[in-house]
């Protein structure tokens, strides 16, 4: 991995389109300004891997076979944490 | 009562004053904003988080209390901001939240995404999914067996 030092307010480029700018350092916290394409997705790490396992999620909610399983279920008949009772 | 079309459930009737609205959508689902939570008997305390929009989406979640009871929630001061509570203090499950896991189907068997679980407002059902960075909570916790076996 490339390592740099940059101060606050100095920039890097990445390619041609692209351009980093660091403009603020916090204590713990750095601020990024971020200047890419409108194509290139451009988000944070721990948001990709939510993203990737949200469509892993609904992936896994399509193909849950339930209409057998619901011929077995029946509507839950006690409210629940305050939302209101969905039958089906 | 309002109706949806759903591929799981077939038709459903709901309370058009239970929708649960996610104001920014889900990360991978930015355009989905409303949902309805079915939960059943038989496979509770799974809470299942159907699209209003998209007949063939549906998460499978489950309050995050039943996977992890020592969990801790840590949510930004932003997305405490889309469920219109103040940034401080931190809101209490069960109080004036429900925290629900997305579980996913790996291949080692079912995982809960600690990392960013749905926190919906109780009062006004606005609802968010709360990446929490610094938690050090897994995206694809391994449920035990005693977890999975309601949603093996």
């Amino acid at each position: 991995m490339l390592m740099m030092s940059r101060r606050e307010g100095e920039t890097i480029l990445i390619g041609d389109d692209i351009e980093i700018v660091i403009a603020h350092i916090g204590r713990s916290r750095v601020k990024v300004g971020i200047r890419a394409p409108r194509e290139t997705l451009v988000i944070a790490r721990e948001v990709k891997l939510v993203r990737d396992a949200n469509l892993a999620a609904a992936k896994a909610g399509a193909n849950l076979g339930l209409p057998e399983l619901l011929k077995k279920i029946r509507p839950s008949s006690s409210s629940f944490s305050g939302l209101d009772r969905r039958e089906v | 009562m309002a109706v949806a079309e759903t591929n799981n459930f077939g038709s459903i009737s709901y309370d058009p004053g239970s929708v649960i609205e996610f104001p920014r959508g889900l990360p991978g689902f930015e355009e989905r904003r409303l949902f309805v939570a079915l939960q059943f008997q038989d496979t509770a305390p799974v809470v299942f988080l159907q699209s209003l929009e998209i007949p063939g989406l549906c998460f499978i979640t489950m309050p995050v209390l039943a996977v992890d009871p020592q969990y801790r929630l840590e949510m930004s001061g932003e997305d405490l901001g889309q469920l219109e509570l103040p940034s401080n203090p931190q809101p209490i499950i069960g109080k004036q939240i429900l925290c629900l896991t997305v579980l996913s189907i790996g291949e080692g068997g079912p995982t809960a995404n600690l990392l960013a679980p749905v926190v919906v407002n109780l009062v006004n059902l606005k609802a968010v999914q709360a990446v929490a960075p610094d938690s050090g909570y897994s995206h694809q916790h391994v449920m035990v067996p005693e977890e999975a076996l309601v949603c093996s």
